[in-house]
């Protein structure tokens, strides 16, 4: 570890800006160290990631094929060939888990950020954050019985859908909140100062400089959304048919792996299990570059308006 | 409301004993002004003052920060804007305010301009023609009538500043409220701000926020010293630069304080 410290000063002692003691040396090489280490851990954290999506891809590659993804057939399916009766029982349940979750998100984040008195946004973020920290099997339980059982939906794609809703709301609420409240405050007396009524402000302003980072949460909550596993088990169960409607049980992706592993014989189970791993990842880290993609896209287009 | 006919040349605005009072401290207190047509009126006063409270107050701009209790009245044209009836989006369609700093949107330089003609419904032609006519008064068509498709964020902080101007003014503004409108910009852009505000006094009330004497004296016909919440003079810029009355107002625009 050579630190190169000038021999000899060039100036007096009372210009110098430098010294020898130990404690500079040690500072210097510890700071050195720490430059090196640093990207270091980074990779240890990786590995995990990297492990994971090879092991899945490992096993999933030699059982998936794109005919796998669009049979249906029920057989098929308990053989553990067939992903299109969960891919089309994932789709269905996504679209109208989304729809909920954006559309309360929405209005509750708007009204948070624009219209409600510090207090009660104080209380509704609380509530938002205490519902993203509930267990999954809890809120299953509650779909559970709200649902399938008190509505008398049954096992069914509705419940399933709303139940997945509830996970997704903190998600959709909090980034629309931040977006909104995020606008430079200026900007906001700039609007109603030219005359607009809030809602104006909101529609004409507020929602074109927000909507990357809307659309941002949404993605990220169906991120959240597609990788739920306890509230589908107790709130969709499980079919080998396409549904029929939204009272129909539906198959989701996250189902196949859990019955891979705990009640499946043979290597069926499991061959769907690492299937519907795979196309979960996939989903998601399609999912990133997406939000990605938009942030960039859009981040030009707002420069200049945070300073 | 009681609204007395308002003669040509009688004032436009007028405060009556306003005072602005926050949780626990009194930002303004009775304070009365009048201001008359085709005048430009330089609010001075140290940091702290209640300059920028004052001018907010004039088109219920204080209504957006929570806490803010104002008294008194302030009339347009004898009517009192805080009277309940009245609708604030009117009085700042009537009022209309620049900033301290360019709060331009992320839109083209054409529709930042047309933003409030655009809430009230105008059509197209008339938009075309107020944009045109709004971007002349405050000094930018010049520079900008060859793109007006350009984002406003590309252009530079004054022509950002102008651009808040005829904003301000596509939608005929009576009065143009302006809180420290180049404390964010060079000379040069200062110079060319300054130059609007002196065309503009032609036409409109204006209300400069300035802290800055040099700009008071340069731009205005009269100056209103405020200090600690209250009004300590009001004059002829003339007068009140260089024979003050009061000590305060002395001692602030010779520089001891502020």
């Amino acid at each position: 570890m050579a630190i190169s410290l000038p021999p000899t000063a060039p100036v007096p002692d009372e210009h110098l800006l430098f010294d020898r003691s130990a404690r500079t040396r040690w500072r210097i090489g510890f700071d050195r160290w720490v430059g090196r280490l640093l990207p270091l851990l980074f990779l240890v954290a990786l590995v995990p990631i990297i492990d994971l999506v090879y092991f899945i891809t490992v096993r999933a590659a030699p059982v998936l094929s794109v005919g796998n993804l669009t049979n249906t057939n029920p057989y098929a399916n308990l053989n553990g060939n067939a992903m299109g009766v969960a891919l089309a029982g994932t789709f269905y349940v996504m679209a109208i888990a989304t729809a909920v979750a954006v559309l309360l998100g929405l209005f509750g984040g708007i009204a948070t950020a624009e219209f409600l008195s510090e207090r009660s946004a104080g209380w509704i973020r609380m509530t938002a954050n205490m519902l993203a920290g509930t267990p999954s099997v809890v809120v299953g339980y509650f779909g559970y019985f709200a649902f399938v059982v008190y509505f008398g939906w049954g096992y069914s794609m509705i419940a399933g859908a709303i139940t997945l809703a509830f996970f997704m709301v903190p998600y959709t609420f909090r980034t629309v909140d931040l977006a909104y409240s995020s606008i430079p405050r200026q900007i906001r007396e700039a609007a109603l100062g030219s005359g607009a009524r809030p809602y104006q402000y909101i529609l004409k302003i507020g929602t074109p400089i927000a909507f990357p980072q809307v659309l941002t949460g949404v993605f990220l909550a169906m991120a959240i959304g597609i990788g739920e596993t306890a509230p589908i088990v107790l709130t969709t169960h499980t079919s080998l048919l396409l549904p029929s409607s939204v009272y129909s049980g539906v198959t989701f992706l996250t189902y196949l792996i859990y019955t891979g592993y705990s009640n499946a014989p043979g290597n069926n189970g499991l061959n769907q299990a690492f299937q519907a791993a795979f196309l979960i990842v996939v989903i998601v880290i399609a999912l990133n570059i997406a939000v990605r993609i938009i942030a960039a896209r859009y981040r030009k287009r707002l420069e200049g308006l945070f300073q | 409301m009681s609204a007395a006919a308002p003669t040509p040349n009688g004032p436009v605005l007028t405060t009556e004993h306003l005072s602005v009072v926050a949780k626990k401290r009194r930002l303004l207190s009775d304070i009365n002004l009048e201001f008359a047509p085709r005048s430009l009126t330089a609010v001075v006063g140290p940091s702290g003052c209640g300059k920028t409270t004052f001018v907010r107050s004039l088109n219920r701009m204080t209504e957006l920060t929570p806490g803010l209790k104002v008294t008194g009245a302030v009339k347009y044209l004898g009517q009192d804007i805080y009277n309940p009836a009245v609708n604030p989006v009117l009085v700042r369609r009537r009022i209309g305010m620049v900033f301290q700093r360019p709060t331009v949107f992320p839109m083209s330089v054409f529709e930042n301009a047309a933003f409030g003609l655009r809430l009230i419904h105008e059509d197209e032609n008339e938009i075309d023609r107020a944009v045109t006519d709004a971007l002349t008064r405050s000094g930018l068509w010049d520079e900008v009538k060859n793109d007006l498709d350009q984002p406003a964020l590309s252009l530079s902080g004054g022509q950002q500043q102008r651009l808040c101007f005829a904003r301000a003014l596509a939608v005929r503004p009576r009065v143009l409220l302006m809180d420290e409108p180049t404390s964010a910009l060079d000379p040069a852009a200062t110079q060319r701000v300054e130059a609007t505000m002196e065309r503009l006094k032609q036409e409109i009330v204006l209300v400069l926020v300035t802290h800055n004497v040099g700009q008071a004296a340069r731009v205005s016909d009269r100056v209103a010293f405020l200090h600690t919440g209250r009004l300590i003079e009001v004059g002829a810029t003339a007068d009140i630069l260089e024979r003050p009355r009061e000590v305060l107002t002395e001692q602030f625009i010779t520089g001891r304080f502020g």
